[in-house]
C-alpha cells in the first residue's frame, strides 16, 4: 500500500458552517504527522474524517485504500485507532472488563487484556470500575486497548492533555510501535512543542485548511 | 461479628418460642387456623414501622451531625424496613385470600397505604443505589428519609381514618381487645422479631463499615498505578 | 469476529451494565407498579370495574413504562461510545441485534413481574388456558418494544431532548403491539382464534427486525 491516507481538496461542513476547506493530505507507511493550531480551526474534525467517522462534503479521499463516504470504510475501521479528547469507556465496567470487551469484539485473545494492563501499569487497579477511575487511568486504559487492537492508523486528539510524564512516555511508545510496524500516526494539539518531539512532520492548521508550505 | 452471632442465636431461640406460642394459641372462632398468620403479619408490620422510624431518626441525625454512623443506621434500617413490609404485605395477602376471598381489596385503606409506603422506601433504596459519592448519597437519602416517614402514621392510622375491611388495632394503649392467649403469642413474636431485627441491623451496619473500609483503601489507588513497562509495549 | 459473536457480546455487556445500574428492576419496575396502583384508587371500590380493567391496564402500563426500559440505553449512548464501537469494527446491525436481545430479556422479566402485580391487585377474571397465550404475547411485545426503542434511540442520537423525543416516536408505533397483545386475551375470552393477533405481533416484530438490521448503517451515518 503506497499511501495509507490520501485526501484531495476535502471539505466538511457542520451545521451548515464550513469547518474544513480544501484539505490536501498524504501520509505513507511509517510516517507520523502533527497538526497544530488554535481551538476551533477544525483539527478534531480532520481526525474524525481520517477515522472515517465523518464523510467529506467536498473533495475525495481514502484511508487504507477505502474511499471515504462509501461502504468500503466499514472494512477498514477496525484498523484505525482513535484516542479522542474525552475517554471512551463503558463506565459501569471495570478497567479489565472494558479491555476484555474490546478484545472480544475484535476477535483477539482476552488474555491480551491482562498483558496490556500490566504493560500500562494498571494491573493492580484492573478491578476498579471505570466511573471510579481518574482521567489518567482511563487514558492508560485506552492506550492498553490500542495496544491490543494494534491499529495501522493511529489518530490522537490532544493526547498529552492532563497526563503525567509516565503516561506521556506511554503515548510516545505507542506512536513508535505504530510507525515501526508500518502504520501511520496523526496527532493534533494546540501546543506545537509537544508535537514536534513526537512526530516527524508538523503542519499548522488555520481556518479549516492545512498550511502545506510550513 | 461476635455480638451479631450472639444476637442471632438469641433471635433463633426467641423465634422458636414465638412459633410455639403461635401454634399453641387457640384458633379464632370465625377465621380458624388462618389467624395464626397474624403472628408473622403483625410483628412484621410493627418492625417495618420501627425500622422506618429509625431511618428517619438516622437521617435527621446525619443532617445535623454529618456523621457516617447515622447514615449507616438509616440505610440498614430502611433495607430491613422494606423487607419486613414485604413480609407483612405477603402474609396479609395470604390471610386476605383465606378470610376475605381475595388477596387484595381496594376498599382496604391500610393495604393501599402500606403498598404506597413500600414503594416510597423502594425509591429511597433506589436513590441510594444510584448515587455513587458517599457524602452526596447520605445527604440526598437523609432528606428523603425524613420526608418519607410521614407514610408510617398514615398507614398506622388508616384503619381509624377510613372505615374499611381491615380490622382496627387490637393492641392499644387503652387495652387489648383480643383473647389473652392470642395477645401473648403476638407479643412474644413481636419481641422475637425485634431481636431478629436488632441482629440483622448490627450485621448490616458491620457490612456497611467493611464496605467503607474497602472504598477508602481503593481511593488510594493512585499509589497502585505503576510505571508503564515501555520495553514490553511491542510484545502486546 | 462473526456477526452473532459480536451480537452476543454486546448483549452480554449490556445485561452486565444493567445488573450493576439496576435501572430497570430497581427504578422503572417499581415505578410501573405504583402506576398500576393509581387506576384502582381512582375507581374507588368498584371491584367489577377494577377486575375488568386489569388486563388493559397491564398492557398499557407495560408498553408505556416498557418504553423507558427500551430507551434506557439511549440515555447512556454518547458519541464517544458510538465511535468506539464503530472503530472496534462492530457491525451496526450487530449492535442493534445485541441491544434487542438484552433489552428483550429485561423487558420480559419486567412484564412478568408486572403481570403478577396485575393479577394480585386487580383479581381479573382470566379465561381458561390464559397462561400460554399471555406469555407468548408478552414475549413478542418485549421483542417488538425493544426493537422500537433501539431504533428510536438511533434516530434521536445526539439530540438534547432525545429521551422525550424517542418516547414520542415509540408510543404511536407501539400501537400494533398493544392491539395485538390485548386482543389476544379478548379473543381467548370469546373463544375466538388468537392466531390472527399473534400473527400481528410476529409480523410487527419481523418488520422491525428487518428495519433495524437493514437501516443500521444509514442510521449510524446519520447520527454523526
Amino acid at each position: 500500500m503506497d499511501r495509507l491516507i490520501d485526501l484531495e481538496r476535502v471539505g466538511v461542513s457542520l451545521g451548515g458552517l464550513p469547518v474544513l476547506r480544501g484539505v490536501d493530505l498524504s501520509i505513507g507507511p511509517g510516517e507520523s504527522l502533527g497538526v497544530t493550531g488554535p481551538n476551533g480551526v477544525g483539527k478534531t474534525t480532520l481526525l474524525r474524517v481520517l477515522a472515517t467517522l465523518l464523510a467529506p462534503d467536498a473533495g475525495s479521499g481514502s484511508v487504507l485504500e477505502a474511499a471515504l463516504g462509501t461502504p468500503d470504510v466499514y472494512e477498514v475501521r477496525s484498523q484505525i485507532g482513535f484516542l479522542q479528547h474525552r475517554p471512551s469507556v463503558i463506565p459501569e465496567l471495570t478497567l479489565a472488563e472494558n479491555l476484555r470487551h474490546a478484545a472480544t469484539l475484535v476477535g483477539a485473545n482476552a488474555a491480551k487484556a491482562e498483558t496490556a494492563l500490566r504493560v500500562v501499569g494498571l494491573d493492580d487497579v484492573a478491578s476498579r470500575r471505570a466511573d471510579a477511575s481518574s482521567f489518567g487511568m482511563l487514558r492508560r486504559t485506552e492506550v492498553a486497548r490500542l495496544l491490543i487492537t494494534a491499529p495501522r492508523i493511529l489518530l490522537l486528539d490532544e493526547p498529552f492533555s492532563g497526563l503525567d510524564v509516565e503516561a506521556q512516555e506511554l503515548i510516545r511508545a505507542l506512536v513508535y510501535r505504530t510507525t515501526s510496524d508500518g502504520g501511520a500516526v496523526v496527532m493534533v494539539s494546540h501546543e506545537s512543542g509537544q508535537l514536534s518531539s513526537h512526530t516527524q512532520r508538523l503542519l499548522p492548521m488555520a481556518l479549516g485548511s492545512l498550511d502545506q508550505q510550513s | 461479628m461476635t455480638r451479631v452471632k450472639v444476637l442471632l442465636a438469641i433471635a433463633s431461640v426467641a423465634m422458636a418460642v414465638g412459633l410455639w406460642f403461635a401454634l399453641t394459641a387457640p384458633a379464632d372462632t370465625l377465621q380458624g387456623d388462618f389467624t395464626r398468620i397474624i403472628n408473622i403479619h403483625a410483628p412484621s408490620m410493627w418492625l417495618a414501622f420501627l425500622a422506618f422510624g429509625l431511618t428517619a431518626l438516622g437521617s435527621a441525625m446525619w443532617l445535623i451531625r454529618k456523621q457516617s454512623r447515622w447514615d449507616r443506621l438509616a440505610q440498614a434500617s430502611a433495607e430491613l424496613g422494606v423487607m419486613f413490609t414485604a413480609i407483612g404485605l405477603f402474609t396479609g395477602m395470604v390471610w386476605g385470600q383465606a378470610v376475605w376471598g381475595r388477596a387484595w381489596d381496594w376498599g382496604d385503606a391500610r393495604l393501599a397505604t402500606t403498598a404506597v409506603m413500600f414503594f416510597v422506601y423502594l425509591g429511597y433504596l433506589a436513590l441510594r443505589g444510584a448515587t455513587l459519592d458517599p457524602t452526596v448519597r447520605a445527604q440526598r437519602s437523609a432528606i428523603l428519609g425524613v420526608i418519607a416517614v410521614v407514610q408510617v402514621p398514615l398507614v398506622y392510622f388508616s384503619v381509624n381514618l377510613f372505615r374499611t375491611l381491615h380490622q382496627t388495632q387490637s393492641i392499644r394503649l387503652d387495652g387489648i381487645t383480643m383473647p389473652r392467649e392470642m395477645s401473648i403469642a403476638i407479643l412474644v413474636n413481636v419481641v422475637a422479631f425485634t431481636i431478629l431485627y436488632a441482629a440483622l441491623m448490627l450485621a448490616r451496619i458491620d457490612l456497611a463499615k467493611a464496605e467503607e473500609r474497602v472504598a477508602a483503601e481503593s481511593a488510594l489507588a493512585g499509589d497502585a498505578v505503576k510505571p508503564p513497562r515501555l520495553s514490553e509495549v511491542k510484545d502486546v | 469476529m462473526s456477526f452473532w459473536s459480536q451480537t452476543l457480546e454486546i448483549a452480554r455487556v449490556d445485561l452486565t451494565v444493567e445488573r450493576r445500574l439496576g435501572d430497570t428492576m430497581r427504578i422503572v419496575l417499581p415505578f410501573a407498579v405504583v402506576a398500576m396502583l393509581v387506576f384502582p384508587l381512582t375507581l374507588g371500590v368498584d371491584l367489577t370495574a377494577v377486575s375488568r380493567l386489569g388486563p388493559a391496564v397491564f398492557w398499557a402500563i407495560g408498553v408505556l413504562f416498557g418504553m423507558q426500559v427500551a430507551l434506557r440505553q439511549a440515555a447512556h449512548d454518547d458519541h464517544e461510545r458510538r465511535d468506539l464501537y464503530a472503530l472496534l469494527g462492530v457491525d451496526p446491525a450487530a449492535r442493534f441485534a445485541g441491544r434487542t436481545i438484552s433489552g428483550a430479556v429485561l423487558m420480559a422479566a419486567f412484564l412478568a413481574v408486572l403481570l403478577v402485580a396485575m393479577i394480585v391487585f386487580y383479581s381479573p377474571r382470566l379465561p381458561d388456558g390464559w397462561p400460554g397465550p399471555v406469555v407468548l404475547s408478552a414475549i413478542l411485545v418485549a421483542v417488538g418494544l425493544t426493537e422500537l426503542g433501539t431504533l428510536a434511540g438511533e434516530v434521536t442520537a445526539g439530540l438534547h431532548n432525545r429521551t422525550a423525543l424517542a418516547s414520542l416516536i415509540v408510543a404511536p408505533l407501539a400501537l400494533p403491539l398493544v392491539i395485538g397483545s390485548s386482543q389476544t386475551l379478548e379473543a381467548l375470552a370469546r373463544d375466538a382464534g388468537i392466531l390472527p393477533w399473534i400473527l400481528v405481533l410476529v409480523a410487527t416484530d419481523l418488520a422491525l427486525a428487518v428495519a433495524g438490521v437493514g437501516l443500521a448503517r444509514p442510521l449510524e451515518e446519520a447520527s454523526r
